[in-house]
This record gives C-alpha cells, sequence and structure tokens, in this order.
C-alpha cells in the first residue's frame, strides 16, 4: 500500500477526471493520436525484429487500399466490425456487458443456413427465390441472434447472474454444439471439409459495384443502415432514453419509471440481435455455407476493441471498423508477401488496440469507481 | 484560555480562485483556542473551498495560514495534520470493507516486529474512547459498511484524534444524521472543546449553529461577511448575511380548505428487503389542497412506504387507491403519466443523471409523456424548452441548460427536480426530503412552491425528518414509528418535544395532550431537542441500502 494514499488517489483522480470531461473533439484527437503512436511503435517492433519497417509499412498500405481486391477485402471486413461493434454498443451503452457477441453470430449464422437450406425446396430457383430466402435467413439470424442473447438478460435481470461471465460460457456452448452439428449431421457425405450443405444458387447479396464475390455493397449498405437506425433509436426514442440512461445511472434511470429488469432483458435481445446479422452476413456475402465456428474470425470480440475505440457510439463504430477492417486486410496480405511473421502483425494489431481502446476502457472504469466524480 | 495566546488558526487575507470563479476573496478568519467556529453560508459561498486550501487540499493563490501563531503552508492533507489540524470530510473517507479498528489505524499502524500491533492500537483507542464517551470501541472489530452514518461520522472523529489532532474542521457534519444523532453530535463538540480541541463547524444550518457554536463567520459568495459571537445574534440576521437580503420565515396563511382524497392507502404492509415488516397496516389519506406530513426518525419503514406511493415497490398487503381507483399493482411509470409526481430521498443518485446535461435531466420522468414523446419518439426541442422554463421559474444557477446536473450545487439540483416533477402538472406530489442539503435561500423558494402547489389544489405528502419544516409547510402531521402510524398530530398545536417522544415510539398520554392548548406559542420557538435525545438510535443498515 501506498505511504500517501490521499495523494495518488487525488492524482488518479485528476486523470480520471481529465479523461471523463473530454469532449468529443478531444476524443477523436485521442484515437487518432494514439493509433499513429501505436503504428510507430509497431514499426519499432518491427524493426528490432530484423525486418524492414518501412517495407512493412508499405505493405500494410498495400495490403489494405493497395488495389481493388485489398480495398474491397478492407471493406468486407469493415461491414463484419461495423455490424459486431454496434452490437457490443448497443448493450455497453446501456450498462450491460454483452460478451458473447461472438456465440450469437454463431447461433445467427446458424440459424440462417439452416432456414434457408430447409426452406429451399419449397422456393421457385432464380432471382426472386434467391432474394426472398436470402431475407428469410437474414430474418432467422435476428431472431435467433436476439433470442440467444435474452437467456443471458434474463438470467441477468431476474436471477443476478452477472452477464459477463454467462455471455462467455454461452460462447463455448454455442461454438460447441454447432461445430459439432455442422461436422456430423450437417455435414454432406461429399464435403471434404467441415461444413453444411451449399446455399442454393441466387441466395446471396449481388456485389453490384465491385466484382469481389465475398464482398457486396448492399452488405456494407445493411450495416451502415444498422448503424443509423440504432443511433436514431438511441436518442431520439424514449425506449433509447431509457436504455442510454440506464447505463449512465440505473439508480436514477428506475426512479425515473424505467423498469430495469425488462430494459436489461430488451437491451441483451437488441445487441444480440445485431449479432445476429454479423452471423448471416458471414454466411450469406462471404461463405455461401456455414464452417466449423472455430475457425470463424474472432469478429465478435474485437468488436468489443472497435466499440471502445468508438466510445460506444453507434456512428463512431464506424470510423473504428474501418481501421479495424483495414488492419485485418493488410494483415493478411502482409502474412504471404513478407517474412514477417503472422505472430508479429497480431502483436501489432494488440498494440492498436491497447492504445485506441485504453482511454475508453479507463473511462468506463473511471465512472464505475467514483473516480473524477462528482468533486468540486 | 488566556487573551495573549495565538489563535489556534488564523487565516489572513486567503484568496482562491478556480479559473474565473473566485471561490474565496480575500478571507479572514481566526479560530479561537477551545471554541467551536461556525463557517456559515449557502451552498457554493466558498466555506469548503477555505478549509480544503486550510487542509492542505488546495494551494491558496494569496493570503498566509497561521497555525499557534506560526505562518504555516501545507503541500497535503498529510503536512496539515502533521500541524495538528484534522478533517471529516462530508463524504467519510473511509474503506467500508475493513474493520473500525483498521479504518483508524490506517497510514499510522502501531507496528511490532515488522506486524500491525493491534492490541496496541485497540488499547490507544480505548483510551481515547473513554476520554470522551465515544461509543466507537463497541464497534472496534465491525467492518464500517455495517455501521449508520452517525456512528460511522465517530469513527472519522476518532481517526482524527487518533492521528493528533488539535483542531477539527468537520465539513457539513449534521448532513447525513438524524435529529437525534445531531444532538449527539452537538454533546461531542462540547466535549471535545472542553478538552481543549479548537474545532471548526461548516453548516448551512441556522439553528445547529446557533445551538453549537460559539462564534459564527458568515460567507457570501466567497466573502467573509462578519463574524460574530452566536450569543449576541439571531436566525434572522444570520439569514440576512447569508443571503444578503431579508428571509421571510412567516408562511403565508392558507385560503383553500382540502378537498376530495386524491392519494389512499388501505392497511398497507411491506415486508422489507430482510424479511422483517417494514410497513404495518397503514391507512393514509391525502386530499386535495392538502399537505400530509410524516414524522419520523430515519429507518422507520418511511423508504417502503414511500416505494409503495410512488410504485416503485408491490406492498405485501393491502391497497393503494389514486382517485378512488386501484393502482396496487401499477408500476412507476403509469403511475407517474396517471399524475402522482415524486422527489427522490436521495437526488444524486435517483433525481438526476449527474453525466447528463439540465436538457436530458428535464426529460428524466418525462420520456414517456407528451409533449416531450409522442408515440415513443422523443420531441427535443419540447425538452430543450420545458428545461429553460425550469430554469427560468426555479431561478436555477448557473441559468445554462446545457450545463452538466453534477456541476450544480445542491440547492439548484433539488430546485431543477422540484422544478420538474411538478412541471407535467401532477395531482399528487410525493416530497421526500425536499429540502435536505439546501441552503436557506433555496429552502425558502422551495417551500414557498409547495404551499403554492397545495394551493393549486394538489394533494402533497410530505416526509421529512425535520420538524421546523413539517411544521411550517404541514397540515396535519402523522408519526410513523416501527412501520406504523402512531399517531396524528395538529402541526401548530404539538411542540417539538411532544413531536420527539412520539417519534421515539412514546404516544402521548392524555394530560400531555392537554397541556398543548397552552403551549401553542411554541411552534415559533427553537426546536427543543432534549426530548429526542432520549429517542433510541436504530442499528445501522437500516438506512444504508
Amino acid at each position: 500500500m501506498s505511504d500517501d494514499p490521499g495523494r495518488t488517489r487525488e492524482a488518479l483522480d485528476r486523470v480520471a477526471a481529465r479523461l471523463l470531461d473530454a469532449s468529443v473533439y478531444e476524443r477523436v484527437g485521442i484515437a487518432v493520436g494514439s493509433t499513429g503512436l501505436a503504428l510507430l511503435i509497431g514499426l519499432v517492433v518491427v524493426a528490432a525484429a530484423g525486418h524492414n519497417p518501412l517495407l512493412f509499412a508499405q505493405q500494410l498500405v498495400v495490403g489494405s487500399v493497395g488495389s481493388t481486391g485489398a480495398f474491397t477485402r478492407t471493406l468486407r471486413f469493415t461491414t463484419l466490425f461495423i455490424l459486431a461493434g454496434v452490437a457490443v454498443a448497443v448493450a455497453f451503452r446501456a450498462g450491460v456487458f454483452n460478451i458473447g457477441v461472438q456465440g450469437q453470430l454463431v447461433v445467427g449464422g446458424i440459424a440462417c443456413v439452416l432456414s434457408i437450406l430447409w426452406l429451399a425446396p419449397f422456393v421457385p430457383n432464380g432471382p426472386v427465390g434467391g432474394a426472398g430466402l436470402t431475407l428469410v435467413g437474414l430474418f432467422a439470424a435476428v431472431v435467433a441472434g436476439g433470442l440467444y442473447a435474452a437467456l443471458p438478460g434474463v438470467l441477468k435481470a431476474y436471477y443476478g447472474a452477472n452477464e459477463i461471465i454467462t455471455t462467455i460460457m454461452l460462447n463455448f456452448i454455442a461454438i460447441g454444439i454447432v461445430g459439432w452439428a455442422v461436422d456430423g449431421p450437417l455435414r454432406p457425405d461429399d464435403a471434404r471439409s467441415v461444413r453444411t450443405e451449399y446455399l442454393p444458387e441466387g441466395v446471396g447479396l449481388p456485389s453490384l459495384v465491385f466484382s469481389d464475390p465475398n464482398f457486396s455493397i448492399l452488405g456494407l449498405g445493411l450495416a451502415l443502415a444498422v448503424v443509423g437506425v440504432v443511433a436514431v433509436g438511441m436518442t431520439r426514442t424514449s425506449f433509447g432514453y431509457d436504455m442510454v440512461t440506464s447505463g449512465y445511472q440505473a439508480s436514477a434511470a428506475t426512479f425515473s419509471g424505467v423498469d430495469p429488469q425488462r430494459t436489461i432483458v430488451a437491451t441483451m435481445t437488441l445487441s444480440g440481435m445485431v449479432a445476429g446479422l454479423v452471423g448471416a452476413v458471414f454466411a450469406i456475402m462471404i461463405q455461401g455455407y456455414f464452417i466449423d465456428p472455430s475457425g470463424i474470425g474472432t469478429y465478435g470480440f474485437d468488436a468489443i476493441a472497435v466499440s471502445l475505440l468508438a466510445a460506444n457510439n453507434p456512428v463512431g463504430v464506424v470510423p473504428a471498423s474501418l481501421l479495424f477492417g483495414a488492419l485485418e486486410s493488410s494483415g493478411s496480405h502482409v502474412q504471404i508477401h513478407s517474412d514477417v511473421p503472422v505472430q508479429l502483425i497480431d502483436g501489432i494489431v494488440g498494440i492498436v488496440v491497447l492504445f485506441v481502446a485504453a482511454p475508453e476502457l479507463f473511462r468506463m472504469l473511471a465512472k464505475r469507481t467514483g473516480l473524477g466524480g462528482e468533486k468540486r | 484560555m488566556t487573551a495573549d495566546a495565538p489563535p489556534a488558526v488564523r487565516l489572513e487575507e486567503i484568496t482562491k480562485t478556480f479559473g474565473d470563479v473566485v471561490a474565496n476573496d480575500a478571507v479572514d478568519f481566526r479560530l479561537e483556542r477551545e471554541s467551536i467556529h461556525a463557517l456559515l453560508g449557502e451552498n457554493g459561498s466558498g466555506k469548503t473551498t477555505l478549509m480544503n486550501v486550510l487542509y492542505g487540499l488546495y494551494e491558496q493563490d494569496a493570503g498566509t495560514i497561521h497555525v499557534d501563531g506560526e505562518p504555516r503552508s501545507f503541500d497535503s492533507p498529510q503536512d496539515a495534520m502533521a500541524a495538528g489540524i484534522g478533517m471529516i470530510h462530508q463524504h467519510f473517507q473511509l474503506v467500508e470493507p475493513m474493520t473500525v479498528l483498521q479504518n483508524v489505524v490506517l497510514g499510522h499502524e502501531p507496528i511490532d516486529g515488522g506486524l500491525v500491533d493491534e492490541d496496541a492500537a485497540r488499547e490507544e483507542i480505548e483510551a481515547l474512547c473513554n476520554r470522551y464517551g465515544f461509543d466507537v470501541d463497541d464497534h472496534l472489530e465491525t467492518p464500517v459498511e455495517e455501521l449508520d452514518l452517525g456512528t460511522r461520522q465517530r469513527v472519522e472523529i476518532v481517526k482524527s484524534l487518533y492521528r493528533g489532532a488539535d483542531t477539527l474542521i468537520l465539513d457539513e457534519p449534521t448532513a447525513v444524521l438524524t435529529p437525534q444523532e445531531v444532538e449527539g453530535l452537538l454533546d461531542l463538540l462540547e466535549e471535545l472543546r472542553a478538552s481543549g480541541r479548537s474545532l471548526i463547524f461548516i453548516s448551512h444550518k441556522l439553528e445547529e449553529v446557533l445551538a453549537a457554536a460559539d462564534r459564527i463567520t458568515v460567507l457570501r459568495d466567497g466573502h467573509a461577511v462578519d463574524t460574530v459571537a452566536a450569543a449576541d445574534t439571531s436566525r434572522q440576521e444570520l439569514a440576512r448575511m447569508m443571503v444578503g437580503r431579508e428571509v421571510s420565515f412567516e408562511r403565508p396563511a392558507r385560503e383553500a380548505v382540502p378537498g376530495e382524497p386524491v392519494l389512499e392507502t388501505e392497511e398497507l404492509s411491506i415486508v422489507g428487503d430482510r424479511g422483517l415488516e417494514r410497513v404495518s397496516e397503514i391507512d393514509l389519506t391525502v386530499r386535495a389542497h392538502e399537505i400530509l406530513g410524516i414524522a419520523g426518525v430515519q429507518g422507520n419503514g418511511q423508504t417502503e412506504l414511500i416505494e409503495a406511493l410512488t410504485g416503485h415497490r408491490v406492498p405485501d398487503e393491502g391497497r393503494v387507491h389514486l382517485r378512488g381507483e386501484e393502482i396496487t399493482d401499477v408500476g412507476r411509470r403509469q403511475r407517474l403519466e396517471a399524475g402522482i409526481a415524486a422527489i427522490p430521498e436521495d437526488r444524486n443518485a435517483e433525481g438526476l443523471v449527474q453525466e447528463y446535461d439540465l436538457v436530458k435531466n428535464a426529460l428524466l420522468g418525462n420520456q414517456t409523456v407528451p409533449p416531450y414523446a409522442n408515440d415513443g419518439w422523443l420531441d427535443w426541442s419540447a425538452v430543450e424548452t420545458h428545461a429553460e422554463e425550469i430554469i427560468e421559474e426555479f431561478d436555477v444557477h448557473p441559468p445554462d441548460p446545457t450545463a452538466r446536473a453534477g456541476s450544480l450545487s445542491g440547492g439548484n439540483q433539488q430546485k431543477f427536480i422540484v422544478g420538474r416533477e411538478i412541471g407535467h402538472d401532477p395531482d399528487v406530489l410525493i416530497a421526500a426530503h425536499p429540502t435536505r442539503g439546501v441552503d436557506v435561500g433555496s429552502l425558502e423558494f422551495i417551500h414557498d412552491r409547495l404551499l403554492e402547489l397545495r394551493e393549486e389544489g394538489l394533494g402533497i405528502v410530505l416526509i421529512s425528518s425535520k420538524l421546523d419544516e413539517l411544521r411550517a409547510l404541514a397540515d396535519r402531521i402523522v408519526v410513523m414509528y416501527e412501520g406504523a402510524f402512531i399517531d396524528e398530530v395538529d402541526p401548530i398545536e404539538t411542540s417539538d418535544a411532544e413531536l420527539g417522544l412520539l417519534m421515539a415510539g412514546q404516544r402521548l398520554e392524555e394530560e400531555a395532550e392537554r397541556e398543548t392548548g397552552d403551549r401553542s406559542t411554541l411552534g415559533e420557538t427553537r426546536p427543543e431537542p432534549d426530548a429526542e435525545a432520549t429517542v433510541d438510535r436504530r442499528s445501522g443498515g437500516d438506512r444504508e441500502r
């Protein structure tokens, strides 16, 4: 223990107050500054490991925006990060810590694929049938993701179970069971890899602008539309005010007539619905079938960093996702086109996450512990 | 005490600014040895800032501090403590999960062979407690979180004494205490003075200051208005110095007579969170044009009763009616929409979202009420207009709707809450401690508004631990003790002593009741807390939930 607890506390208090009081511009500045600083440190690490940092930097740029292919790959990841980031942001804003986006997206994804596969025999072939099935798949994913997230919501609201623990455990359950099903009953006899049947012809999002088979501007549009709906819902509706107020100060929300239990369940459900969409977009736009969920990228977890970087603001999630999408995209490029080992790339992404997300994390911690609070 | 001895503390021309705000403007202050000196002023007048300068928390921009005649400068509270100055903050600085003993010795542990010598510490603390008649040594092994606020405060005082403080600063020490605990504290201060300590006592409550202090320094807007001897001044004079204008303690005579019952309960019983019956078979009626006062020592079931009235809790038995319609199971939101407004007990936690600006706070509680919300969609321009109206009508400072709620002083926060709650034309107002921690100017304002609302036809339930407030506002006072209404009395014809007895659970004898006729003038006199001192303190926890 410090022999000077009062002073340590004061110093902490000042730092916390500074962070809590930062204006929007300052926070954007902090985010941009820390990203730049993190990349710089990353280059130093690369140089220290004996690689050419300039070449590495060049590869990063080339790998994210250097070609049409790289650019659409960046946008593809960005789309997933936007949806997953919004799912996390919705919950965090309401003071509910949904760490289960990964599990919810797996459940949403498999629900999407299964509903399409089951209904396909009853639907005429062709573009109209395909579009119809696509919509059904998206809808099924939203419902399944929402229900899967409502479960920890109910457990928290009515039985006091900590949502951080239950959502993490439900991640394992979703990944385990879906993994078994995809490798077992759902795996076609002729499949060489662990996967479901292919989605029928015509199901999917047409790429329209770019000729990348794994990216559609419609997918990105869907993600941006979700951002818009959530942002408007949070700021301009009674329900959004209830939710955000619960996140800021649950006692005041309750006194103002908010039913805290229902709000927790509703928040988790909404968060899970958006998470379910991530799985659907992954299955429909990128894969065309569903794979072993342990092989799906950790979008649900990275989304926590995306959301923190965006200060849990759904609109802020868009630029944050662009950054993460670009890093993810250039990571896969550097892995192939340079001798920098993949672990190092992950490490650098880690530094970026640490730098950009840490200030926001401290803000949330400071709020929870009351540092930098109501002193005048 | 000799005339030549230097004062315990002398502050000369202390100036302290925060940005453009001058919190202290060349303030002089002189604390005589072995005296109790009150620092009186409204919220935001600079009392706490001045003391934080003395305690080394802030560094003054100009001016000097003398302790025992020596000029001193303190870089930190540690320096101030070394000079024998201790401060008990409004928000206690105790580690709640740790025991009283651990808290007292924290940072000054007696060490024996590298280990904390708990026995030595215990002995020393017990000696201290015996000397001053503290009861703190009964709880040495109890975690602080299990103690009531009054006991925690005494732990803080013992902690300061243990560190060798000769001069004690108490910042609003009575804000968190019940009337009985206040009385105990004031006795304790006397005791400390008698043992040679000098005390500074920050307050904005006139009665207390008059009862406890030898000398009173009044601060207003960062200036020291005057220093007077308590014996030579009056409530009226102090209030004028504090506010800067005449303050009326007279209430206008009521014009309207009570009308139809608006809110009623029928044999309401509530089993509390710990399985104990907190409210038993309460029948309550509030009429239009009426203020019903509920008196009682905190922790006698008022909180649970309030929750059943506002809709935050479903009672275990009994019914609640609004204008004759049963609403027992109706939740807070529907009750709010039906016209039951409420001023919360805890304005910081429940009344305002500290991080929100005043516009967003103006929506709190109104988020489903037209015109601020239509079919679930919010109309922020209507909310903003509402916020501006509240600010103007209730004289909220600063008059800036974009100010963060947490940055306002307590009085202004409370005015804003009162303004918001009565903004959508309710039929019933549940007002829990509407002026707790509020300065005199705001208090007068809120009282006047409540009386106006009564004239306009509201039925008001007023829960307060301040007898003078109940007396000034209520048409009827019911006394709540251990969950039941044990008596209903007339606010004018009942003395504080009698109310105190009732609050302690003793029903008034027939005889005593007859006597009250002769004592009807007592209403204007200062509270006589003698009787209240007999009220047994309810053991902790209850009020800390």
